[in-house]
């Protein structure tokens, strides 16, 4: 097992002022293993960003207004995953597929979020904003499941060079 | 124009010559559920005083901790009024830290050549425009 391995697996209550708390003690966490300032940067951002859309997107009709936070990695990778309900008849995961299918069919993931930027510009409203952000300035992989009425978005990053705050190699 | 306050964020507001501009300072984090019911008047009135007293915009980035993407959409509202207006923009950012770098990098997309719109990545302590 890697000495680096990290994992967080937290309920979240939907209260928008929880998206700075978590994305703050996650940012925190990274910071007290890892000395990769634009690492800690991105995963912190990642997370906020799925956070903000749990509480945007979620069905907060029924049950009890919790969702779910994951993020775990190592050394070489990190993972940020939320889990939110959303209701039988909601849009939600189409809306999220064809975000990602929009980043896929792009050159890059910089031409997928200045594209979106135009659009936004262009009146084309900021839904998926976020989640092309995280492919770009995040530079993650995502990934969407659905499952007993529960949505989880998934966002994946390899960690170049991470620094380690224990004086271990860079990993090139 | 008075600065503005906002829950995490906070944006000072600051005249200076060499050329004519108005200075926004943001500081702090803007993280708003809704930051477009708040920055969009604020904008605004920016666009007003600018255009009024013949002054250019600049933002300056280089002391905000983070902004969510709701943000970046009520900054492109302001690139896009900006342009409507004739008011030339300015957008400076520390370009040493890598989420400022990726995000306003990308917003070259909006530079059309027509000197209205300019990114400009620089040293914390910012220099004459």
């Amino acid at each position: 097992m890697s000495t680096y391995r990290f994992s967080i697996d937290v309920p979240v209550e939907n209260r928008w002022d929880n998206v700075e708390r978590v994305r703050l003690a996650v940012q925190h966490c990274f910071e007290a293993v890892f000395r990769d300032v634009t690492g800690r940067d991105a995963v912190a951002m990642v997370t906020g960003e799925l956070l903000e859309n749990a509480i945007k997107y979620g069905d907060w009709y029924s049950g009890h207004g919790i969702f779910r936070l994951r993020v775990w990695g190592d050394e070489r990778r990190s993972a940020v995953a939320v889990t939110n309900p959303v209701a039988r008849s909601s849009t939600g995961p189409d809306r999220v597929r064809e975000a990602l299918a929009f980043i896929a069919a792009q050159p890059n993931a910089l031409s997928a979020y200045q594209a979106r930027l135009v659009s936004v510009a262009a009146g084309g409203g900021q839904g998926g904003l976020g989640l092309v952000r995280v492919a770009y300035e995040g530079g993650c992989k995502l990934s969407v499941g659905f499952a007993d009425d529960e949505l989880t978005v998934t966002a994946e990053r390899d960690q170049p060079a991470v620094d380690l705050s224990h004086g271990a190699p860079l990993h090139a | 124009m008075q600065a503005l306050k906002n829950g995490d964020l906070s944006i000072d507001v600051a005249t200076a010559e060499g050329p004519p501009r108005i200075e926004f300072t943001w500081r702090g984090k803007s993280n708003d559920r809704y930051p477009g019911r708040v920055l969009g008047p604020f904008f605004s009135d920016a666009l007003a005083a600018a255009t009024k007293d013949a002054r250019l915009i600049e933002l300056r980035f280089d002391a905000l901790e983070h902004f969510n993407s709701s943000t970046v959409g009520a900054l492109i509202d302001l690139i896009q009024r900006a342009r409507e207006s004739k008011v030339r923009l300015v957008i400076g950012y520390d370009a040493s830290l890598g989420w400022q770098r990726l995000s306003f990098d990308a917003l070259k997309v909006f530079d059309r050549g027509d000197g209205l719109f300019e990114l400009r990545p620089s040293a914390k302590a910012g220099g004459a425009v």
